[in-house]
């Protein structure tokens, strides 16, 4: 049902985009396929603005402000004709001159510090249209968590209205800034780099467990390139798979098993990984090269790439390894699949006349779309949680580097700017 | 009387080889120029016989072995995995090596260059090192004493973006690990 939607969201997007939203009464769940949901967000009140940091607030303000501008359901109200309204005092909110500005949504917020570094925001949203209070939340933490209470308010918005969040949500990528490959942390918007490994070997291929707790990764540590198990809230890592190459894990949708590529028999072919037993099964059985898999959000399929035909190509079989069907004819290069969330595309790299694009097929129509086009090398798609963006790496600014763009091509930014950074893997929930 | 005639004969040679010496002028010696002499360390001459591959062989580590570059690297053709021609050679070489020390135990580390993806790439490293491992168990080294690892495209050798580089990426290594 869902990918019903947004195949007609996909293609109704931009014709609806342009439409001003209709006047009836509003719905909390708003659905794929509408257009822009127009929100107001005034200045970040404050209780005593002595004690307030400017900084902090102006952080809050703008972070809250690049997420739901980022979102693509939300069309944010320039600050400009803010003026126009008389402050808002306490909860006093004057509804028709928000509803003046088209607003839909109204969100205000307060700020303050507690004792110590704490801080506390007090969000509220109000629906403009019926006038009313629809919904606030409290967000306490430590200063230096101000992005993170900014990201989750702006996700709060995003579930009100019947969204996935997003704005929460990490992505797990490679960097060579310290020297050799390391796996890295950062937030969606590429804020708040963290290293998680420290093995001064080549460490790769990062991949997130359903529950975010832990990252599956290829290492050398021991000199050859096996699978691990890190926790990273322990900064743990645990050896789960060792003999020939070990490598491109993804976790299933349930969260128990590993499908991963390993050459330990002789050549590569799929496994999937019980994660409770740490018992294997063998998925493919040929003499060509297997790997890259990847599950469908459903949890019954896996996309992978094969060379069975003479050149590596995007197949999809059962989660049991049966009944394999190819689905790119166009090209003669492609691999490393990533299944949308929603389950209706596969998104993947092509090489075409020796340059490598991001491509999405559409399962529906059977469709591919180019994504990215005379940019530099582009690898390693991921989708962001709620399907609405990729996190790619490209080289086109010279060196490689972890770049978003939106499902379909538009509004790519640069999120790594420091040494070389890559393979980027954006988590599949926000917990 | 003749006992007297000779006595006195004598006495009189005597006398004059006496005279005779007497009247020599002294001479002084002249002081010998100093003969300079090489000294000459004779253990040089010597003719020490050279160290066989074998001892050379004894004395370095691993590590030293490995940067000596015993067993030379080969290339492999773009997107492919066997043994090309001109290679074989080098493996034939590297080879009699393995067979002349029967102790070591190498690596063959597959290379690939930035041509291709990530985790296709990793898929063929590992077949470009196994092509190179059967080659060498063709030739009669013991399969025990080889493993293999990719690196896909983690570790190229140079950095260019041109044919001639990507040539030198594509590539198989071969690291003692064990003598």
């Amino acid at each position: 049902m869902k990918n019903k939607i947004l195949s007609v969201f996909v293609f109704g997007f931009f014709l609806l985009n342009a439409i001003l939203p209709a006047q009836e009464e509003i719905r909390i769940r708003i659905r794929d396929g509408l257009p822009f949901i127009p929100v107001a967000l005034p200045e970040i009140a404050f209780t005593d603005q002595s004690e307030i940091d400017q900084e902090i607030r102006n952080t809050l303000h703008e972070t809250l402000w690049q997420d739901l501008d980022y979102s693509r359901v939300f069309r944010m109200i320039p600050k400009e004709h803010y003026q126009y309204i008389p402050r808002l005092t306490g909860d006093q909110v004057n509804f028709k001159d928000w509803a003046s500005l088209q607003a839909r949504f109204l969100l205000t917020g307060q700020l303050e510090i507690t004792a110590g570094d704490r801080i506390i925001f007090s969000f509220k949203i109000y629906d403009v249209q019926s006038e009313r209070f629809v919904f606030g939340k409290n967000y306490g933490g430590r200063k230096d968590l101000i992005r993170l209470i900014a990201h989750r308010t702006a996700d709060e918005l995003m579930k009100l209205v019947g969204e996935k969040p997003v704005f929460a949500s990490r992505i797990a990528f490679v960097s060579e800034r310290d020297g050799n490959k390391e796996i890295y942390v950062m937030d969606y918007d590429g804020h708040r780099q963290t290293r998680l490994t420290n093995n001064t070997v080549v460490d790769m291929l990062p991949s997130w467990s359903t529950d975010n707790s832990k990252i599956a990764y290829t290492s050398y540590r021991r000199m050859n390139p096996d699978l691990y198990l890190l926790d990273i809230y322990s900064g743990q890592s645990e050896m789960i798979a060792t003999g020939g190459t070990n490598y491109a894990a993804d976790f299933s949708p349930d969260g128990n098993h590993l499908v991963y590529t390993s050459t330990r028999d002789g050549n590569a072919e799929i496994y999937v990984k019980e994660l409770a037993g740490g018992r294997d099964r063998r998925l493919t059985f040929n003499q060509a090269i297997d790997t890259a898999p990847n599950w469908s959000p459903s949890g019954r399929e896996i996309v992978f790439v094969s060379d069975r035909s003479g050149s590596p190509q995007i197949y999809i079989m059962d989660a049991e390894g049966a009944n394999v069907r190819r689905i790119s004819y166009q090209g003669t290069y492609h691999d490393s699949p990533a299944w949308s969330p929603d389950g209706s595309r596969i998104a993947f790299v092509g090489r075409v006349e020796g340059r490598f694009d991001i491509f999405v097929h559409i399962l529906r129509s059977s469709e591919t779309i180019k994504l990215t086009e005379n940019s530099g090398r582009n690898e390693n798609p991921s989708w962001s949680p709620d399907g609405r963006h990729l996190a790619f790496s490209s080289t086109r600014g010279g060196s490689s580097q972890v770049w978003l763009m939106d499902y379909d091509g538009s509004n790519a930014r640069q999120i790594t700017f420091q040494g070389e950074n890559k393979m980027a893997k954006w988590q599949k929930s926000v917990q | 009387m003749r006992k007297t005639i000779a006595v006195w004969v004598i006495m009189l040679a005597m006398v004059f080889l006496f005279t005779s010496c007497a009247k020599k002028k002294p001479v002084v010696a002249p002081t010998p120029e100093p003969v300079s002499v090489e000294v000459e360390d004779v253990d040089k001459k010597v003719e020490k016989p050279a160290l066989t591959e074998e001892e050379i062989f004894q004395q370095k580590t691993v590590e030293e072995l490995n940067k000596a570059a015993h067993l030379k690297r080969i290339n492999f053709d773009f997107d492919r995995f066997f043994v090309r021609e001109d290679m074989k050679p080098i493996l034939q070489a590297n080879a009699d090596w393995l067979r002349r020390f029967p102790t070591v135990e190498i690596v063959i580390e597959g290379h690939c260059d930035e041509r291709g993806t990530v985790e296709y790439n990793m898929a063929l490293g590992e077949k470009r090192a196994q092509s190179a491992r059967n080659y060498l168990v063709s030739l009669g080294i013991p399969a025990n004493r080889v493993k293999t690892v990719s690196y896909g495209k983690n570790r190229p050798l140079v950095p260019g973006v041109d044919e001639a580089s990507y040539f030198q990426n594509r590539r198989a290594e071969f690291v003692i690990t064990k003598k």
